[in-house]
């Protein structure tokens, strides 16, 4: 454990993932469990371990932090304070530095906002996802649009900073519709927002829906147009875009999620968690039992890990990179960080792009033009 | 020292398609104690990966085995042969090292079209033919039947007829016995000058060119000064050596013996197929007869899918033709794909393995355009020519007759299949010519039909309707004059040379309708709409559009697991690997292909 070492080798930053929800909502294929609040108390022993173990036991100093899941906030008050407690003591963090945790507007109270305030909590992210009730139903989410604002009033006075999630692209929705999502959002004053476009991921209720036939998704045309006015009207409420789906107020952008575009190194502990390591990338199983009883024997519960080559983790940061809208890829910084000369590795490419108009080059950085916004992926596995 | 050739037999082993050739040689293998039971593995001699991954044997492969009979140890040297029709090539120069064949009839299956093609080359070449049944191990084997097949085809007296199961090694040594009874042994003079038959090579990195031969007269040994006479280049021969099955050194192979020989041939030209090897300092006056060459039948465009790999190519044709003779290649240059070879192939199955191994053994990846058989063209001028390549055909103006090869072809089905066979035949502007019946229930149904509406998924569609009881044989005639016509492609407004294709008029607006289609489907959405049009001459005779991509982006939160994000898009990226820059518009392997066909779907 060396601190001497570069943020991408060792990690800076670490990750906690709580898997428990109040339900599965239909289009999620994150590690969540919906009925499972018994085991709660096993899972935090074992996450202790887990940290114990991740950090070889010797307290590793963090810059930012993120408690996602599932629904962290699912967990009771006091076992918030304790899994907090864990956490400051095996990943203590810099002063001045971003500590998130993942909120869902229903499962919010004041006891629950009090334990994370007082246990070193700085940022919270609210999962609206919509404000209009067919549309969260269409996504299965089981809150009201009217929580938001409940939650919000629990987290204004204890936070500074906080975001929000919405979705667009939910089937049955319209461009009108997401114009209204977005003015709802804004009417209550974000300095960050994450706008993720929807997806059918395999094996998911709404995938199946979908792949039936029942659900619809929404035209290209549409989407595109959803988009395009999320990134114009934020843009004017002073919200930039920063990354592919977020937009903050300057000097609010998630310190955290910067970690990963930046392609630097994450501890990542709790069930189906990722973390970059060492150059090594691995991710924990994803089976609760599994996750449990490994961690109970003091085994670790690590799943597919991989390691890649040099030049593949090169191409791995310039497309992380270029989801960084306004920074995209610095050449100085790329090649400092991965030992390649950007345009000896990616300079066909690159220029092939340039030239279709998706992405711009002033000579010191590559970034997505704005037409290049809506073919990421195109650009992007070009590089690959 | 040399093997007395009173006690060699060379043989090989003919049939139809998996009737067990490759097993039985493994038995012979096997029981001569050529290899132990613990290096036994099944279908040994297919070692190309391409083989094992196929199950079918593509190069025929020589191994030189010891037998003792009644106390005396003899030399065999066999050679197993592939049975694919797109192999027959590596049959008949099989078939020349060797005095002798061993004709393998599958009991449950009995005789099919190879079996009939490959037992009249061998009877053609004088050969001494040991026909036997194989499996008769199996449940369904009818030994009785199926030797009424054979005589009624070949007119082989069922009396001698063998019977054996290549898995179970069962009647094996009794085909031991009627090879050394009743195969020749080897003629040739020990004394007169140095000749060897090149029947194959292949290239090592070490070695250079190993040639694989057999001794005719003379001996062969290491240190001698040989001379190639085709090709008129002098080696010194570093090693002699024969296949037991691997590569065994030996100072020396005298008359009838089969093996290699290395001489630090670094230059692939040198080596021919079918060439003599004669000694440097006594020359033979007069080489050996040589193979004919075989004609092509299928043509493609192979082009590298990375630019800057022409010469790469043209390196991995070259080695490739030492150990493959019966495929061509000539330079072409496209206006869509660059530069490449134009290449010609026996069949489909030959030109899918001529690809891959390409692919594989030198490293590269392909583009390959839709294949085409050769046309022959008068123009006004009264000039005639053979195009290979649908690009280079004149405008319809300047041709007097636009001529096809027709082939004739032989069907071995059983009979209730025959009505639907005539009717896929009629619809695929075919000729009858006869049907004769081979027992009650199976026939041979013989048509002429234009080698472009056979060619290419006949064999699939005979399989199908007969349920796999059907096989064929073909042979091309001759050039017939017919009402054809050339079908270009436009994509984006621009002519793409590589996609254009020959179709008979009366088909001609069906499939441009169907081919845009299709092309639509195989062509990924652009940045802008993209047009594709087919057109004869400038007549357009049906048009597509594909919608411009609007939206290609996944804006999801996918946390850490950067590892999930980025298979997501190396998935995609796949598919355009085998992707060809056509002005401004992408066009992959699969629509290059596509053009070809003409299926329903
Ligand atoms: N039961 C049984 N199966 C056999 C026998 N001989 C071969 N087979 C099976 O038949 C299939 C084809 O055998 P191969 O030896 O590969 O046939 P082949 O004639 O060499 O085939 P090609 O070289 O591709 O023409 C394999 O699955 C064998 O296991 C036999 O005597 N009895
Ligand atoms: S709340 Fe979030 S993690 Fe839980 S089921 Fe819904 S989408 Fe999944
Ligand atoms: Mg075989």
């Amino acid at each position: 454990m060396n601190a001497t070492e570069p943020t991408w080798v060792w990690p800076r930053a670490a990750y906690v993932h709580v898997p428990f929800c109040a339900h599965k909502c239909g289009y999620c294929d994150f590690a969540s469990l919906a009925g499972a609040d018994h085991l709660a108390e096993r899972y935090l022993a074992a996450i202790g371990r887990e940290m114990e173990a991740a950090t070889g036991g010797v307290p590793q100093e963090v810059d930012n932090i993120f408690v996602g899941g599932g629904t962290p906030t699912r967990l009771d008050a006091d076992q918030l304070g304790r899994l907090l407690a864990m956490i400051r003591r095996w990943f203590p963090i810099t002063p001045g530095g971003e500590w998130t945790v993942e909120a869902n507007p229903g499962t919010l109270d004041s006891a629950k906002a009090d334990a994370l305030a007082e246990g070193g909590v700085n940022r919270v992210s609210l999962g609206a996802q919509s404000f209009q009730p067919d549309l969260l139903r269409a996504l299965e989410r089981n809150h009201a649009p009217e929580e938001v604002g409940r939650a919000l009033e629990l987290v204004r006075p204890r936070f500074n900073r906080w975001s929000l999630d919405l979705i667009f692209g939910v089937p049955g929705s319209t461009p009108e519709n997401w114009v209204d999502d977005l003015e709802t959002a804004l009417s209550l004053g974000p300095d960050h927002l994450s706008c993720y476009g929807l997806v059918y991921e395999k094996g998911t209720a709404l995938w199946k829906q979908w792949n039936a036939g029942d659900v619809e998704s929404v035209d290209e045309e549409s989407e595109r147009s959803m988009y395009e006015f999320t990134i114009d009207r934020l843009e004017r409420e002073g919200l930039a875009m920063y990354e592919i789906s977020n937009f903050a107020r300057p000097g609010h952008d998630s310190r955290h999620n910067l970690v990963y575009w930046t392609n630097d190194a994450y501890f990542g502990v709790g069930l189906g968690a990722a973390r970059y390591v060492r150059g090594v990338r691995s991710s924990n199983t994803r089976e609760i039992f599994a996750y449990l009883r490994r961690l109970e024997a003091g085994l670790d519960a690590t799943g597919p890990t991989e390691t890649l080559d040099p030049e593949s983790r090169a191409r791995e940061t310039s497309i992380l990179m270029l989801r960084r809208t306004q920074t995209g890829i610095e050449r100085a910084d790329f090649a400092r960080r991965t030992s390649f000369n950007l345009d000896d590795l990616l300079g066909e490419p690159i220029r092939r792009h340039v030239s279709r108009g998706l992405l711009e080059d002033d000579g010191s950085r590559i970034r997505f033009t704005r037409e290049g916004l809506f073919l990421a992926d195109t650009v992007l596995c070009d590089l690959l | 020292m040399a093997f007395d050739p009173k006690f060699i037999r060379n043989f090989s082993i003919v049939a139809h398609i998996d009737h067990g050739k490759s097993t039985l040689a493994d038995q012979l293998l096997l029981q001569s104690g050529t290899i132990t039971p613990r290096e036994f593995r099944e279908q040994l001699l297919d070692d190309m990966d391409l083989e094992r991954e196929r199950g079918i044997t593509i190069k025929a492969r020589a191994v030189a085995i010891n037998y003792v009979m009644d106390g005396q140890n003899y030399e065999l040297n066999l050679i197993d042969t592939p049975g694919h029709v797109d192999f027959h090539y590596e049959v008949s120069r099989s078939l020349a090292a060797c005095e002798g064949a061993i004709l393998l009839v599958d009991a449950t299956q009995g005789v099919q079209a190879q079996t009939v093609a490959n037992a009249y080359a061998a009877i053609n070449n004088n050969l001494a033919i040991v026909p036997a049944l194989n499996k008769i191990d199996m449940q369904a084997a009818r030994p009785d039947e199926i030797r009424e097949e054979i005589f009624s085809t070949l007119g082989i007296d069922p009396a001698e007829i063998l019977s054996c199961s290549g898995k179970t090694g069962q009647g094996v040594p009794e085909i031991f016995r009627a090879v050394i009874d009743r195969v020749p042994q080897p003629a040739g003079d020990p004394n007169a000058p140095l000749r060897c038959l090149i029947f194959d090579s292949k290239f090592d990195d070490y070695a250079g060119v190993v040639i694989y031969m057999r001794v005719v007269d003379g001996v062969v040994k290491v240190g001698q000064k040989i001379l190639l006479m085709a090709g008129g280049t002098e080696h010194d021969v570093i090693s002699v050596g024969q296949f037991r099955p691997h590569q065994v050194g030996v100072d020396e192979l005298g008359v009838g013996q089969v093996g290699y020989v290395t001489a630090n041939i670094k230059r692939l030209s040198d080596v021919r197929i079918g060439d003599t090897i004669t000694e440097a300092l006594r020359p033979a006056t007069e080489s050996l007869p040589g193979y004919q060459e075989p004609s092509q039948v299928v043509f493609c465009g192979l082009f590298p899918a990375t630019h800057n790999q022409f010469e790469d190519l043209r390196t991995a044709l070259q080695k490739l033709a030492l150990n493959d003779a019966s495929f061509t290649y000539e330079p072409e240059s496209s206006d869509a794909l660059g530069f490449g070879f134009r290449c010609g192939f026996l069949g489909m199955l030959h030109m899918e393995i001529v690809q891959q191994r390409l692919e594989r053994e030198s490293n590269l990846m392909l583009v390959q355009t839709a294949p085409n058989v050769t046309y022959e063209i008068l123009t006004n001028k009264g000039e005639t020519s053979l195009l290979s390549n649908p690009t280079r055909i004149p405008d319809a103006g300047e041709i007097e007759e636009f001529r096809e090869p027709i082939a004739r072809v032989n069907f071995i089905l059983p009979s209730e299949n025959i009505g639907a066979i005539m009717q896929l035949c009629e619809d695929r502007r075919g000729t009858y010519l006869k049907t004769e019946y081979i027992t009650t229930t199976r026939a041979i149904l013989s048509y002429e039909l234009p080698l472009a509406e056979m060619i290419y998924d006949l064999y699939d569609k005979l399989k199908s309707a007969t349920r796999g009881y059907g096989t064929m044989d073909y042979e091309v005639i001759g050039y017939k004059a017919s009402d054809l016509c050339r079908l270009d492609i436009l994509v984006a407004g621009e002519k793409v040379d590589a996609l254009a294709i020959v179709v008979h008029r009366s088909h001609a607006d069906r499939r441009g309708r169907k081919l845009v289609k299709k092309l639509r489907a195989e062509i990924g959405r652009h940045q802008f709409e993209v047009a594709i049009q087919a057109a004869i001459g400038t007549r357009v005779v049906a048009r597509e559009t594909i919608s411009a991509l609007r939206k290609n982006v996944t804006a999801k939160c996918y946390g850490g697991d950067i590892s999930r994000k980025r298979k997501l898009l190396e998935k995609q990226k796949e598919g355009k690997k085998r992707m060809k820059q056509v002005g401004n518009v992408e066009i992959s392997q699969e629509a290059f292909l596509s053009v070809l066909d003409d299926s329903d779907d």
